[in-house]
């Protein structure tokens, strides 16, 4: 099955660009009508994912985070990756509450949220090459 | 993102407009955390009705903030959440601390 469309985003990892990267995948979706529903699930799971890049994979420091969007007829398909310092144990780190980081008062629900948004989640990380979120959603599920 | 502030008696509460995640949580910490020091008060009342976006960030500073109420012995609670804000809040069991009365 061949995407209808697709896009592909850049952007350095600021937090101020988290509500610019919802926006941007937001709007290219909303081409599919979605219901509102389903658009906001894909923005809140597509803002921890880029918090995630910008929090534990780059520690705050300056790297660059790539968004790709493949919309299809009936789905979407987002990845969002990054070249920070990976995730040691993904198993761990999906955990319901874990944050590697409680100093920083983090709920540690990225994960779950992404899942439970999502209709799925696929993480590759490689420690000290990056991190890799895939996810997909139905967009007619009427 | 903006923050407004009102005291009802020893309730602060706090009135938030516009979206929370991780960049503006980080923001509202600060501003919550130095009213409730400054001001009289001992419990917190989250108010959400304005509130358009929120992830797990949001989560985060309602944890933290419940912390800081309990710590001085008030009582914290939410009202007004829109029902896409709700989902997140049960995902975590904040839910159960949106206040029934209107």
């Amino acid at each position: 099955m061949q995407p209808i469309n697709k896009m592909r985003a850049e952007f350095i990892s600021k937090s101020v660009n988290e509500s610019f990267a919802r926006v941007v995948v937001a709007s290219f979706v909303a081409q599919a009508d979605p219901t509102i529903d389903i658009l906001a699930d894909i923005r809140t799971a597509v803002s921890e994912a880029v918090t995630n890049a910008i929090i534990h994979g780059y520690e705050e420091n300056e790297g660059v985070i790539t968004i790709e969007c493949l919309l299809y007829a009936d789905h979407v398909e987002i990845t969002v990756e990054d070249s920070g310092k990976g995730i040691e144990d993904i198993e761990k780190a999906k955990t319901p509450l874990y944050t590697s980081r409680p100093e920083l008062e983090r709920s540690g629900m990225g994960f779950t949220v992404m899942e439970t948004f999502m209709d799925s989640l696929t993480v590759e990380s490689t420690p000290g090459k990056g991190t890799k979120i895939h996810m997909t959603k139905q967009l007619k599920n009427r | 993102m903006d923050v407004r502030f009102k005291r009802d008696g020893t309730t602060l509460i706090v009135s938030i407009d516009g979206e929370i995640d991780h960049h503006t949580s980080r923001i509202l910490k600060d501003r919550i955390d130095s009213k409730f020091i400054m001001e009289p008060v001992k419990n917190m009342i989250i108010d959400l009705a304005r509130v358009t976006f929120m992830d797990s960030a949001g989560i985060g500073l309602i944890m933290g903030r419940m912390k800081r109420v309990s710590s001085v012995g008030g009582k914290m609670s939410i009202r007004h959440p829109k029902p896409e804000i709700i989902k997140i809040l049960k995902m975590s069991n904040v839910d159960k601390l949106i206040s029934k009365e209107a």
